[in-house]
């Protein structure tokens, strides 16, 4: 059973589990496609954001969910790494404003090109 | 509280929670001293990159780097409440020439009462970019409407209307800048030679082409005619510009017109009636209709047959039957506009093409030109004769295949005409024919 925000290989274990077995992890998970449009919204993520995943899923990440990433840290890392082919794993401090609340975070931003799925997974403890 | 009361209060507060997420402008509430209480998705993307310590505690701080006055702003501003600054400008980066804009802010600050601030941000590169070009593009114009005298060049907004124009406007055209600006470029046709429609026509090529040609009759502000070529230009390529405008260069050729029109006629025009020929037609039909494509609008298409024609050949002659097609071109180019589009297509058949009009608008247009010649006596040889049209009206609709189709229509229309008694005018319908979208 997975349960680390900083597990290795962490995109391949998720890729694996239920969505609600990603429900029961004690972080924020959100599984955008290719397109960016999430796919994956897990209930950690969804409380603390004070959102239904019903209002989540199938809307683009960056420009209708999480407008706060759209920027040379987050959402270009995932263009880079789209767009070289290439993997991307790194953890930032990042502040996100769950709620309007500015929340000091850790970022994990997750593609890996042969994933349908790339992730970005919140972690609130510090 | 029942259950179902819970659930829709909790459903509105989630509703209302992601309209504030969606804002596509940058709100923040602070503390006096600019400690972050309230901050929306937006601004976190805008001043994320511009904090130090990767955390967004302090508004001021956030924002020390680009502008390390704020604070002190905040601090001295003495009303209870109060615009603190409004719109102003902060610069993020320089840009990289030819890679990447300079980034700009715009921030707003609000005094709200004794313990809170109100700010506004929001990314303005985009627009600043755009102002600078229009700067540059007047700039240009400036340079070059200086000292301009043979023709007219003029600068046109989205919709076409004059915005400016060279000091060679009145030389030109006898138009003073006070009567032109604000007008559509149209003030220098004739009112029947184009339609709001086509005006907006020209524009769009221009976008789609990168320029839009023109030759034909202009008007000057007496009223009389010269012969102009004139070209329309957009200025920029930027097609969610709202100031993006165009070039218009208008020349007097009046002297050159001989020359290209000898051309023009021996290529596009029947000898006979100097209408437009088949081929010459066709080409400009396709044009219209490949406008009606990309902005349907109401078209229509109108055949004409002179009725037993034949007969006119066979008991007077045939200079007798030139004569009466003759006449009847004369009457087709007093009746119609110069917007239409008026040819003749086959012996005795003539066609008229009507932009910017509808069924009605054709039959009407139609019918006058039947009563016209039905009135009218052809005078030849010391024999006057009479003779009659049928015509046949079609309006171009998404059913209409291309150009063969909605003729086909009109021709349907033009034999239920004949069939009817001749001398009058149908119009197609869906459901006098069955091959409807032939």
């Amino acid at each position: 059973m997975l349960n680390e925000f900083n597990e290795a290989g962490i995109a391949a274990k998720l890729a694996a589990m239920s969505a609600s077995e990603v429900d029961t992890l004690d972080f924020g998970v959100i599984g955008m496609d290719a397109q960016t449009i999430v796919r994956l919204y897990n209930s950690h993520e969804s409380r603390y954001a004070g959102l239904a995943p019903a209002r989540v899923l199938g809307q683009p990440l960056f420009t209708a969910v999480a407008q706060c990433m759209n920027n040379f840290m987050v959402a270009q890392r995932f263009e880079d790494a789209a767009n070289g082919g290439t993997s991307l794993d790194e953890t930032i401090d990042y502040v996100l404003t769950l709620r309007m609340r500015p929340i000091k975070v850790k970022l994990r931003l997750i593609a890996e090109p042969a994933h349908p799925l790339r992730y970005v997974l919140v972690s609130r403890s510090p | 509280m029942s259950a179902t009361a819970i659930a829709d209060e909790a459903g509105e507060y989630e509703a209302l929670l992601q309209f504030i997420y969606l804002a596509p402008v940058g709100l923040v509430q602070t503390s006096l001293d600019g400690e972050i209480i309230f901050i929306n998705p937006i601004s976190a993307q805008l001043l994320m990159p511009l904090s130090q310590d990767g955390g967004l505690r302090n508004l001021f701080t956030a924002l020390e780097n680009v502008a390390p006055d704020l604070r002190h702003r905040a601090v001295s501003f003495d009303s209870p409440q109060g615009t603190v600054c409004d719109a102003v400008r902060i610069q993020i980066n320089a840009g990289i020439p030819g890679t990447s804009d300079p980034k700009l802010l715009s921030f707003s600050l609000v005094k709200m009462d004794a313990d809170r601030l109100m700010a506004v941000v929001s990314d303005i590169t985009q627009q600043v970019k755009r102002e600078r070009l229009l700067r540059q593009n007047e700039a240009w114009l400036n340079a070059i409407m200086i000292g301009v005298s043979d023709y007219v060049l003029a600068s046109l907004d989205r919709l076409g209307r004059i915005t400016s124009c060279s000091n060679s406007l009145g030389p030109v055209t006898g138009f003073s800048a006070e009567a032109v600006l604000g007008q559509t470029y149209s003030i220098f046709s004739a009112v029947d030679a184009t339609t709001p429609e086509g005006l907006v026509d020209r524009l769009r090529e221009a976008d789609l082409n990168g320029w839009s040609l023109y030759d034909g009759w202009r008007i000057r502000a007496d009223g009389s005619k010269f012969w102009g070529s004139e070209i329309i230009a957009p200025l920029q390529d930027q097609q969610d510009d709202d100031q993006a405008a165009y070039c218009l260069v208008l020349r007097d050729i009046t002297d050159r017109r001989e020359a290209g029109e000898n051309l023009r006629r021996s290529t596009s025009c029947d000898h006979l009636t100097s209408l437009m020929n088949r081929r010459a037609f066709f080409e400009a039909a396709q044009l219209e209709l490949q406008r009606w494509h990309r902005a349907p609008r109401e078209l229509s298409l109108i055949m004409f047959d002179a009725d037993h024609f034949k007969q006119i050949n066979d008991t007077r002659g045939h200079p007798a039957g030139d004569a009466v097609l003759r006449a009847l071109a004369a009457s087709m180019k007093a009746i119609f506009r110069q917007a239409d589009i008026i040819a003749r297509v086959g012996g005795e058949e003539f066609v008229a093409m009507l932009p910017s009009t509808g069924t009605a608008g054709a039959k009407a247009v139609a019918t006058r030109l039947l009563r016209a010649v039905e009135a009218q006596t052809v005078a030849v040889d010391g024999n006057d004769i009479r003779y009659t049209l049928s015509a046949g009206v079609a309006t171009m609709d998404a059913a209409v295949s291309g150009l063969d189709a909605l003729i086909k229509r009109a021709d349907i229309a033009l034999y239920e005409a004949k069939r009817n008694g001749r001398n009058r005018v149908e119009c197609w319908s869906s459901t006098r024919t069955d091959d409807a979208g032939a």
